[in-house]
């Protein structure tokens, strides 16, 4: 792998002074390569996802050690539309879409200082990789499903024209069938606009569908991580992220004591 | 701006040109020139009471504008609105009393005025919001009128400041109709910069800050630029309002910026119809013409010279009243009554229609 786009090195996140959220996650993205954070609630992925989007200090968090550097400049502790402007672009977890401007006009918000043909252009791009959007053009956002406002907040960070799109929990209160579809469609994104995904998900399926790479994570660390076929033939992540154990489930015992040793020996 | 309200039939949009363009069906060009038609011959049939009336809704209207642009898109909240147009008639007052200023130097430094005053109490909202914002801008309000109170009994105009009528070229510029002219054009120009504001890359970024911060923010929004910049446009404008009501009225006192004054304007912009410049002008007509018609109606009661002192109370208590029906029974104000008004025909004879989806 070439030099990575996105490094994320041993970063530790404090929220308040006193929870640690995070501690010592490495991670890295590559140009053009889609990766996976997986793990349950709590496990420190969407704070992960903060601290590089720059959304810590909202929630009187930050980055206490470590460093995230970006296309090889640091970017940790830094306000959030300077690092949209860099080029990372976050898709929140929930109320994603402006609910007071139609389809249209949310797409227009994004900064992005270009003339009107290139405008066009970016525009037609856009509706011909959500071709849905096209259609409700003039639609408010407030009356949009869920499944149309994950592409529509996904269309407008492109729209920043993103080197790196940041997407909080895809698969959030959506139908398997539309998560497919939005996974279809981030592959077909990033290869028609060659830009790096990277994705938080708590459904393993679904991110191991695309992911070229995942990180698995508990408790705030980084317990397991690999490319797609090794995590998908890995038997802690069947087991406990896929649920294809096989036979009997264990009980909460067990994946109790599994956790522990985890972060442990992890 | 795009309407959610369903166009009649059949008018489809094909080219990104037709998106841009003000009026879009002929039915809408013929409307805004009969309505233009009637407000050009409105004052020359019209009693001077009637005119005067106009030119106190025009007035109004620049402010309740100013305010929707601030409130009903940006979402700040603001309290100080009688202290800003109090400071644009104070800084016209005083300057054309101090050094005779002609309007073409008041007018300008009555913006400036309000940008330096938006700006500065601009500079909480971007640590506080809702009710907490509101009562930091409250203390605009009587900085202001400390200030101008101050002024009036230092220089001895304890009643108030008289401010001759403007002159262009010798020619003393004044008259009823000339005002309503004059009134008209500042309400339409600020009506004309809210549109295209509204329409612009800022405008876009007032009502994302206003639904989602967090998400404007991850789109590269500078949240306190744009907030900064709302306040100051705003204050501005309601400045330059300020500083007309002085020459309309030839008199600036401390006693015509009261809060009740501010309480209305937000009282036009809840009774027009948040987010909606038809809503802020709605508003502004209603609630300035809402005293005069009770006290009308009061007229038509019998024995009504017995009621003569307390009309004032009516008035007031009346308009709480119409205040909170608005506010329990159709929270969208008069321009939600409107769009009911204009759906009701367009789906008549039919009851219900899916809104859009249907049209592609």
């Amino acid at each position: 792998m070439s030099r990575p786009l996105l490094q994320v090195e041993k970063i530790e996140v404090v929220y308040k002074r006193v929870i640690t959220a995070v501690q010592g996650v490495t991670l890295s993205v590559g140009p053009k390569q889609i990766v996976a954070i997986l793990g349950i609630n709590g496990a420190g992925k969407t704070t992960t996802l903060r601290a590089i989007s720059g959304f810590l200090g909202l929630d009187d968090a930050h980055v206490t050690e470590g460093s995230i550097s970006f296309e090889g400049r640091r970017i940790e502790n830094a306000l959030p539309h300077d690092i949209a402007a860099r080029g990372i672009v976050l898709v929140p977890e929930r109320d994603k879409v402006f609910p007071n401007l139609t389809v249209a006009e949310n797409l227009a918000v994004p900064v992005s200082r270009v003339n009107a043909a290139e405008r066009r252009r970016q525009d037609e791009q856009i509706f011909s990789l959500f071709p849905r959007l096209a259609e409700l053009r003039q639609r408010i956002g407030g009356l949009l499903s869920g499944g149309e406002r994950q592409m529509l907040a996904i269309a407008g960070a492109l729209m920043c024209r993103p080197n790196l799109l940041l997407v909080d929990e895809l698969s959030l209160g959506l139908a398997p069938v539309v998560v497919q579809d939005l996974t279809r469609r981030l592959l077909a994104v990033r290869d028609e606009l060659g830009i790096a995904i990277l994705l938080v998900e708590q459904s393993a399926a679904a991110a191991l569908a695309v992911a070229d790479h995942a990180y698995v994570m508990e408790s705030g660390r980084v317990v397991l991580d690999g490319d797609r076929e090794r995590l998908k033939s890995h038997q802690d992540v069947q087991e406990f992220y896929l649920g294809q154990a096989g036979g009997e489930r264990r009980s909460y015992r067990a994946v109790k004591q599994y956790r522990r040793s985890r972060r442990w020996y992890g | 701006m795009f309407r959610p309200v369903p166009r009649a039939s059949g008018y489809f949009r094909t080219a990104y040109g037709q998106d841009l363009a003000l009026l879009q069906t002929r039915v809408e060009r013929v409307s805004l020139a009969v309505f233009l038609l009637f407000l050009a011959g409105f004052p020359f049939v019209a009693s001077p009471f009637a005119l005067d009336l106009a030119c106190q809704v025009f007035l109004a209207s620049v402010g309740a504008l100013s305010l929707m642009l601030l409130t009903g898109y940006a979402g700040q909240i603001s309290l100080g609105h009688a202290g800003l147009i109090a400071a644009g008639a104070f800084t016209t007052g005083i300057l054309a009393r101090e050094i005779h200023a002609p309007f073409w130097i008041t007018l300008p430094a009555s913006a400036i005025i309000g940008i330096v005053l938006g700006f500065v109490f601009g500079l909480p909202s971007l640590r506080l919001r809702g009710l907490y914002l509101a009562v930091s801008t409250l203390a605009l309000h009587f900085v202001v009128i400390y200030l101008g109170g101050e002024y009036e009994t230092k220089r001895g105009f304890s009643t108030g400041i008289i401010v001759e009528p403007p002159s262009l070229a010798g020619f003393r510029l004044s008259g009823g109709r000339f005002w309503y002219f004059v009134l008209l054009a500042a309400a339409a120009i600020s009506l004309l910069i809210c549109i295209n504001l509204l329409r612009s890359r800022s405008g876009r970024a007032f009502r994302a800050v206003h639904a989602r911060e967090t998400v404007a923010e991850a789109l590269g929004i500078s949240i306190a630029g744009y907030k900064l910049l709302a306040f100051v446009i705003s204050s501005s404008m309601t400045s330059v309002a300020g500083c007309l009501f002085a020459y309309y009225r030839g008199f600036v006192s401390i006693e015509a910026f009261d809060l009740f004054l501010t309480i209305q304007y937000v009282a036009m912009i809840i009774i027009g119809g948040m987010g909606s410049l038809l809503g802020a002008l709605l508003g502004a007509t209603f609630v300035t013409l809402f005293p005069y018609a009770i006290e009308a109606l009061l007229h038509l009661l019998p024995n009504v010279e017995k009621l003569a002192g307390d009309i004032f109370a009516v008035n007031y208590a009346s308009f709480g009243v119409v205040m909170i029906l608005f506010l329990v029974f159709e929270p969208l104000g008069l321009v939600g009554i409107w769009h009911q008004l204009q759906n009701y025909f367009l789906l008549w004879p039919f009851k219900y229609r899916p809104l859009a989806g249907a049209r592609k």
